[in-house]
This record gives structure tokens, C-alpha cells and sequence, in this order.
């Protein structure tokens, strides 16, 4: 337990001094882009403006109270300390909208639509990558060749195909939105029916396109498991099949479950393909234009966001695998 | 045991559904369609807030003060008409009148006008917001305070406006003064001392303040917004039912926009009748009518399909070496292939320059009227006419000495980067036929496309010269309105705007002639038309002589196509009603007088 309590204390600390690198990051970063976000803010303030000193009023008012104006260090400690305090400040690109509030009202969204699709497309694509490397033979073959053009399908092409064939064509699904354009949204069985109609294409254009990578990827490590001389070894001993196989999958599964822990780490970056395509709310678009508008609160709690939800789902795999697999922990520690 | 148990459930689901159904809770809260006008292409992002002072609401349907101001739900003493350059009566009861002097204005207010609590909407009002709006410096305080000395109510009823005067005792810019009138809300005197009292004096929290309360006088108000939609409720008490306004209510009972997050999301819910009118540019929109037989409609029947308003307008650096010599300029400008940005990049919602000569003015038959076009009939360019910019360089000398294939002046070759923002696309491809005019005459023009957030934080700093990579750029110019064309001509011509830090107004080419800046100064005080006439030719032959920039497109205010499937009685060209409505989204100055022509498909 000595060791294991080593290895958990030296992953904490490289925790600390990843989140404390990141968080400079991204203060900084957003800041370096160029390009002044406050001229975006009265570009569209001005609209129908003809006083040009007003219009340079406008432009004072808001570099004054977005901090822009002042030094970037003092900025940093500014942000440091409101961050300590919860407190993200105003969205530059939806103000007065507070960076919270934004997030807030899309997250939810994003996290409805990325988790389920992250997940039905890990657990679909690794059984069907499973099964074609058992099964071999006809399955195989035709999984394999689907497995690769899906998987390399732009996620743009497939959102609209399914648009134009399932939404427009047989008008089986709605187009856009996250529920029926006609719709309040209330605790009503049609409203819920509506978000579930609604949510089908935005799934699938994720999901299809997820299910081919993990396929291929599971198909892979499954090959070379099962050619394994433990595998061999183990027929030899005369153990069942059954067993044989749950030890190959649970060792190719391995590295499949890192990929699985960084997509949910980094799920909260939106679907943003699934989102422009089918108007459908999140975060990813949201993200997308404060970057364009260097919304730099916005930027910077998002990323925050991600970076720690990466970093926790990274922390906890490290010290999941240096349960299941102690060969991890012995060479992390030696 | 099964069983009994299969019956629990099958018992438990139906008390849910008995439920469900006793409690309203399978139907929900729905929008009748036949009660409810979809629009798109004005919100592009939630919704902030309600403060009508403010304008970073981002509430476009909502909050809008311009030229022709969007009126729902705030309401401006006159409405402007872009289609006959009129305005006419909201809140205010008749014409206003000037004085002999032209210092001051005064008008009536109607005495039906009341706010949505109830209380009459007075002289008061109209005052107090003009206070509150120099007090915090607002928008529109600081858009009219150079011309706008004081507003004060003579009676309830009665308003003076009081003008800026010059050292000579006249009105700086009569113009603007009678501009504010129909371009700014009046907001009501006691919610807004209900919101000083909240912001404590602060005026940052006063202009942030989301104003959930917020009393209001106009026909819609609040219903619902979220990430994906902003909801607007009529009304039933509002006072314009009065006989002295409309005389009865506005057809919707309710005014809805769904958040689409591009155009091309717009187009196919407008296509599946989820929107009834559209204001964004739907591409090729005729395909809609003329290839799926749809009930869409465009206020033109045939190309341009609209009415062309602004004029999207391709600066010179004129510090670009070589930019500075008018054989360059117009070189580049005659070779351009108008007909091909108008069709690939406008998709022909643009009239042509030979329906629609190029001057100053946008292609309303109001401003139209405003020059002499035979007098500037010479100095006009067809376009496409690389012989013709070719000759004319030849003659300026300017010429290939070099023998490389591109034109030198000065020992220096002709090279520039033409620019304007990602994903514009329409820019985008303007740029892209400039580029190739210039390939034809012996120019080399290559084309760039920074970022907004970085073109613009650039075309605006107008302390110094443009740095390389801005030798042609493209910006916007201003639309319809009651200052325009003078506001416009100021916009692209006048050397005010030179030497400003952050110019957001125009001329970003920094063009300069004192000929100019005196016409541009004379105009808003004149109101003989035989002069003003004479002033704006002189403008528009300055501007075809110098050519400074120029038109690439005609660009409607507002792009406004409609599916008639659930309302009919839009604005079309020629409906018959008088003033004409214009195509503004039945929500912008005297278009939203279509709110009330509309009626049902299917009674």
C-alpha cells in the first residue's frame, strides 16, 4: 500500500503542476490572438452611429470596463483573483451576460449530446471491433472496409446527409433546433418527445462516425491480444474459450479506455459540427465565437473547463490502471 | 409473480398518464402556428436583456434604434418609410414643424399613446430620456449630442426640441436633429427612475442592467427566451388600437425568432414553412418558387428581388504607392466584372449598375432623384472593360517598362493585397473577381482574408496610414434613412474621419478634399432642392472623377424573403398600400404597418 501511496502522491503533484501551467495558458493565450475584441463590441454597438467622437466614447466606456487597457499582469492578478471567487466576470461577447450564466445555459446541452453519443459510439464501435476480430470470416470483412470509410466520413458531410436524407427527404427528423420551433419548453411528455426527436440526427452524425474509430482500434489490439503467447499458452492448458476471451478484451481494452477518459474530458468543447449544421444548442458554438470575437473571459472558462475535466479524467485513469494493472505503477515508479 | 408484477407497472404507467393528461402535462405550452409569425436572420445569438437604454442587449428584435428603428415593443415618436423617404406619426400626433430659423422643432404627442402599465406616455417621458441618455452616455445621447441641445416639454402633450447652434445662430445639423425623432425610443420617465434608483447612479450598472421590468409602450413585449428562441406577446391593451394609430391590433398574436447558427439552417427552415419571414441572405431564393413550386416570395418578384439600400464599397489605400494616382484607381475599377459579383457573390439580389448607374446614392428612386445623372453620364464605367483601363493607364504613362508583365510606376510595380474578413463569403468573392480585373490590366493583385476581429481592429486606426496587406479593402456604407444620402457621401468622403484612433464611421481609405468637406457641411442646413441637387451632382462627379472607392454591389437594407403558407399579406412591390410598406421585416419604421395587413392562409 507504501507504493501505491507514492504513486498516487507523485500523480498529484504532476496534477498541480499541469493545472497550474494550464491556467496561465489560458490567461495568456487568448490574449496573445490578435486583434482587439473591444472594436468587435463597438462595431456593433456603432451600427447607425454618425458621431464620431461618440462612437470613440463608446470604444473608452468599454476598453475601461473589460480591463483591456490596463497591463496584462495586472489583468492576470485581476482574473486570478476573481477566478478564486467563482467569478468568471462579463462575457466580452455577450455582455452584459456573466461568463457563468453562458456557460451555464449551454453546457447542459452539450453534455446531453456528447455523453450518451461518446459512449454509445465507444461501447457499439469496441464490440463490433471485438466481434470482427473473433469472429474473422465474412464479418471481418465487411465490418473492416464500413469501419474505415465511416471512420473517415467528415464530420460535416455525415450531419448533412443524414439532414437531407432523414430531415428534409423523408422528413423523419426536424432540420434544426434542440426542440420543436413551436415549443415552450415546459415538463410536458410532447416537450420531452420533442427534445428526443430533436436529438436523433445531432446523435447519429456524432455517433456513426465514432462507432468506425473504435471499431478499427479494438479490431487491432484484439488481433495482436489473441496471437498473444499467453493466449496460446492458455489453449494448451485447456482453459475455456469463454476465459481465454475475457482476458484477451479486458487487455485490449486498455488503451480504448484512454481514449474513452480524454473524448469525456474534452466533451464539454461541443460537437460543433452537429451544432452549426443542426442549429443545435451548446457549447461548442459558443466557444467558436467567443475565439472569434476574442471573448477572452469566455475563452478562458471553457478552457479552464476542459483543461480540468481532462486532467481529473487523466488523474483518475492513472490511478485506476495502477489498480488494475500494477505494471503501470511499478515503472511510473521506477 | 410475473404477472403481478407486469400489472403494477401497466397500473403505474396509466396513473401516469391519467395524470399526464388531467394535469396538461402531455400537451405542454405550443405556440398555435396560426396565431404566431416566424422570423429569422435578425437574432443570431441568446438574447441579454430588455434595457432600451443599452445596446448590448442583443435583443434585435427588440431593441433597435437606426434609421428605420425597430418599434415592437419601443416605440419612437415618427416612423421612417425608406421607399418614399417620409415619416410619419407613432407617438407623435402630426407633422413636427420647424421654426422660421430652423433652431428648434416642436410636436404633439397623441393623447391615446399610453405605456403598458397604463399611465399616459407624455412630454415628459420623451424629455427625461433624452436626459438619461446624455446623463449616461448612451448610444443615442452620444450620436446626438452635437446636434441636440436640450429637449423640453412645453405641456403634457407638447415637446420642443432644442437645436445645437452654431457662432452664426443656426443649427449645426438640422438633419440629425429631426433624425432622432424617428430613429430613438421614448422610454418611460418613471421605469427609468426606477432603474437609476437600482443602479445606484453607476452608469455601467445602469446601461447593464437586463431590465426585466421594463415598461414599454409598442405593440409585443416578453414571452420566452432561451439559447434557441426569443418569444414576443401582443399586447391586447396597447393604446395604437386607437383610431388615432392603426385602429386595431397587429395580426400575430405572437412574434417569434428561432436562433439559427448560419444561413444555410435559415434557408431550410424557411423552405419547410418553420419561418415565415426571412431576413438573411438566402441564396439563390428564386429556386425556391421556380424549382420546388414553394410560396415564396421575395418583395421584387423578379431579380434584384429587393430594394437595394447600402453600397458595399471597395476602398483604396490611397497611401498605397501608386493608389494615389486616379488612372490607378479607375484602371482597376473599369476592369472589374460587376455582373459576375452580382451573380455569383449576391446571387442577382443586387440590382446591376446598368439598371442602376454608380453615384453616391442607393437605388430608391428618392435618392435617385437626388442628382443630375446626365451631368455625370461621361464619367460613368461600365465594367468588365479591360481594353478601356488598359488605354487609360497607357496614357497616365503608367506602363510596363520591365517588360515582366506588370505595370511600374515610378520604377515600381503595380502589387496589392485586397482584403476583407473570413468567411464574408459574398466579400470574399467580390475581392476575388477585383483581384482577377487587376490580373487582366497588368496590376498584380492578390487577395488576403484576415479575421474580423483582425481586419477590423486595422481598417479602423485611422492615425496612421493602413499597414501593408490593406491596399483595397472592402467595408460597408449606410443604408436608407431620413440623413441619408448625406450621411452616407459623409461616411465614404469626408476627412473627418482621418486621423481618428478608432474610426468606425468610414472613409477608411483616408480620402481628402476640402471641396468635399465643404459640400458635406453645407447640405444639412440647406432645403432649397434646385441647390441641394446641384450639391449632390458635384458629389457624385467629385467621387466618379477621384474615385476614392467604389461600389461593388446594391445591398438591400434588410434581405426579406416570405413563405406564405400559414400568413399571407406581405409587402410586395405594387400591393396597393398607401404609404407603400416597405420590405423591413414588418418590424423596422413604417414596416411594421404590415403587422397589420396580415392575415391567416386558412382562416
Amino acid at each position: 500500500m507504501k507504493g501505491y501511496r507514492r504513486y498516487f502522491l507523485n500523480k498529484a503533484l504532476w496534477f498541480v503542476v499541469t493545472l497550474v501551467c494550464a491556467f496561465i495558458l489560458n490567461f495568456i493565450l487568448p490574449r496573445l490572438m490578435p486583434g482587439d475584441p473591444v472594436a468587435a463590441i463597438v462595431t456593433r454597438m456603432a451600427v447607425g452611429m454618425s458621431n464620431a467622437t461618440g462612437v470613440q466614447a463608446i470604444y473608452q466606456q468599454y476598453t475601461e470596463l473589460f480591463g483591456t487597457n490596463r497591463p496584462m499582469l495586472q489583468q492576470f492578478f485581476i482574473y486570478v483573483n476573481n477566478v478564486f471567487h467563482g467569478d468568471f466576470g462579463f462575457s466580452f461577447s455577450q455582455y452584459p451576460r456573466e461568463v457563468a450564466d453562458v456557460i451555464k445555459s449551454a453546457i447542459w446541452w452539450t453534455i446531453c449530446l456528447q455523453f450518451p453519443a461518446i459512449i454509445v459510439g465507444w461501447l457499439i464501435g469496441n464490440t463490433l471491433g471485438a466481434l470482427a476480430a473473433y469472429l474473422k470470416k465474412g464479418f471481418d470483412k465487411v465490418l473492416m472496409p464500413i469501419s474505415i470509410f465511416v471512420s473517415n466520413f467528415p464530420a460535416f458531410g455525415m450531419a448533412v446527409i443524414l439532414m437531407v436524407v432523414f430531415g428534409v427527404t423523408l422528413k423523419w427528423f426536424p432540420t434544426s433546433g434542440g426542440y420543436g420551433f413551436d415549443r415552450i419548453p415546459d415538463f410536458s411528455w410532447q416537450f420531452i418527445w420533442s427534445v428526443i426527436v430533436h436529438y436523433q440526427l445531432p446523435f447519429w452524425s456524432i455517433v456513426l462516425i465514432a462507432i468506425g474509430g473504435q471499431a478499427i482500434g479494438m479490431r487491432s489490439m484484439a488481433i495482436y491480444e489473441l496471437n498473444a503467447d499467453y493466449v496460446k499458452y492458455s489453449r494448451f492448458m485447456g482453459i475455456k474459450d469463454r476465459k481465454i476471451i475475457g482476458y484477451v478484451f479486458r487487455n485490449a481494452m486498455l488503451p480504448q479506455v484512454t481514449g474513452l477518459a480524454l473524448s469525456i474530458g474534452t466533451m464539454v468543447a461541443g460537437a460543433l459540427v452537429a451544432e452549426i449544421i443542426f442549429s443545435y444548442p451548446g457549447l461548442g458554438y459558443t466557444m467558436l465565437n467567443a475565439v472569434m470575437g476574442g471573448d477572452y473571459p469566455l475563452i478562458s472558462a471553457t478552457t479552464l473547463i476542459i483543461t480540468l475535466m481532462v486532467l481529473i479524467a487523466m488523474f483518475l485513469l492513472d490511478i485506476i490502471y495502477g489498480f488494475i494493472d500494477p505494471r503501470i505503477k511499478a515503472t511510473q515508479l521506477d | 409473480m410475473w404477472a403481478r408484477s407486469r400489472l403494477t407497472v401497466c397500473t403505474l404507467v396509466a396513473a401516469v398518464l391519467v395524470l399526464g393528461l388531467t394535469s396538461g402535462l402531455v400537451f405542454g405550452q405550443v405556440l398555435e402556428r396560426s396565431e404566431t409569425l416566424y422570423s429569422n436572420g435578425q437574432q443570431w445569438g441568446p438574447v441579454v436583456g430588455w434595457n432600451p437604454y443599452s445596446s448590448s442587449m442583443n435583443n434585435a428584435m427588440a431593441i433597435a434604434q437606426q434609421d428605420s428603428a425597430r418599434v415592437i415593443m419601443f416605440e419612437t415618436p415618427y416612423l421612417y418609410n425608406m421607399l418614399d423617404g417620409e415619416v410619419y406619426p407613432l407617438l407623435a400626433d402630426g407633422p413636427f414643424t420647424w421654426d422660421n430659423q430652423r433652431t428648434y422643432i416642436t410636436f404633439k404627442l397623441k393623447a391615446a399613446a399610453h405605456w403598458s402599465d397604463g399611465t399616459p406616455l407624455t412630454a415628459y417621458d420623451l424629455a427625461y430620456t433624452w436626459d438619461s441618455n446624455i446623463k449616461y452616455s448612451t448610444n443615442a445621447g452620444n450620436n446626438f449630442k452635437d446636434y441636440i441641445d436640450s429637449i423640453i416639454p412645453i405641456d403634457a402633450q407638447t415637446v420642443l426640441v432644442n437645436a445645437k447652434l452654431d457662432a452664426n445662430r443656426k443649427a449645426i445639423n438640422p438633419l440629425m436633429v429631426a433624425a432622432y425623432l424617428s430613429g430613438n425610443y421614448v422610454i418611460q420617465k418613471a421605469w427609468t427612475q426606477t432603474l437609476e434608483a437600482r443602479a445606484g447612479g453607476d452608469a455601467t450598472k445602469f446601461l447593464a442592467d437586463t431590465a426585466e421590468d421594463v415598461v414599454y409602450s409598442g405593440p409585443y413585449h416578453k414571452f420566452f427566451a432561451d439559447d434557441t428562441k426569443v418569444v414576443y406577446v401582443r399586447d391586447d391593451n396597447y393604446w395604437g388600437q386607437d383610431a388615432s394609430m392603426w385602429g386595431k391590433l397587429p395580426a400575430p398574436r405572437y412574434l417569434a425568432h428561432t436562433i439559427f447558427k448560419d444561413n444555410a439552417a435559415g434557408s431550410v427552415a424557411l423552405a419547410q414553412g418553420e419561418v415565415d419571414v426571412s431576413q438573411q441572405f438566402n441564396s439563390n431564393i428564386q429556386v425556391l418558387w421556380l424549382n420546388y413550386g414553394l410560396p415564396i416570395s421575395t418583395y421584387l418578384p423578379g431579380a434584384p428581388y429587393g430594394i437595394g439600400a447600402s453600397l458595399p464599397t471597395a476602398y483604396y489605400n490611397l497611401k498605397s504607392p501608386g493608389l494615389d494616382q486616379v488612372a490607378v484607381r479607375k484602371a482597376i475599377a473599369m476592369a472589374v466584372d460587376y455582373p459576375t459579383i452580382i451573380a455569383n457573390a449576391m446571387t442577382n439580389q443586387s440590382a446591376t449598375f446598368d439598371q442602376v448607374p454608380r453615384s453616391l446614392m442607393n437605388p430608391t428612386p428618392g435618392e435617385q432623384a437626388l442628382y443630375d445623372h446626365d451631368a455625370v453620364k461621361d464619367l460613368q464605367w461600365a465594367g468588365n472593360d479591360a481594353a478601356g483601363a488598359k488605354a487609360l493607364l497607357d496614357a497616365a504613362g503608367i506602363t510596363d517598362t520591365d517588360g515582366d508583365g506588370w505595370r511600374e510606376y515610378n520604377g515600381k510595380k503595380l502589387s496589392y493585397v485586397a482584403t476583407c474578413p473570413n468567411g464574408w463569403s459574398d466579400w470574399q468573392a467580390s475581392i476575388e473577381v477585383v483581384a482577377a480585373a487587376g490580373k487582366d490590366i497588368g496590376i498584380d493583385i492578390t487577395t488576403n482574408f484576415p479575421e474580423w476581429s483582425v481586419y477590423q481592429t486595422v481598417v479602423t486606426k485611422s492615425d496612421a496610414p493602413l499597414p501593408a496587406g490593406y491596399d483595397i479593402l472592402m467595408m460597408w456604407s449606410d443604408g436608407a434613412g431620413p440623413t441619408q444620402p448625406w450621411g452616407r457621401i459623409r461616411h465614404l468622403l469626408s476627412s473627418e474621419f482621418v486621423g481618428m484612433a478608432n474610426n468606425w464611421n468610414g472613409n477608411w481609405g483616408q480620402y481628402s478634399n476640402p471641396d468635399v468637406d465643404a459640400l458635406i457641411q453645407a447640405i444639412p442646413a440647406e432645403t432649397d432642392p434646385a441647390t441641394l441637387k446641384a450639391a449632390y451632382t458635384e458629389l457624385v462627379t467629385i467621387y466618379l472623377t477621384d474615385v476614392p472607392s467604389f461600389t461593388l454591389m446594391y445591398r438591400p437594407q434588410n434581405f426579406h424573403a416570405v413563405n406564405e403558407s400559414v400568413w399571407t399579406g406581405f409587402p410586395h412591390q405594387g400591393d396597393g398600400t398607401d404609404p407603400p410598406v416597405p420590405p423591413l421585416n414588418l418590424t423596422d419604421g413604417w414596416s411594421i404597418a404590415g403587422l397589420y395587413n396580415l392575415t391567416l392562409v386558412v382562416p
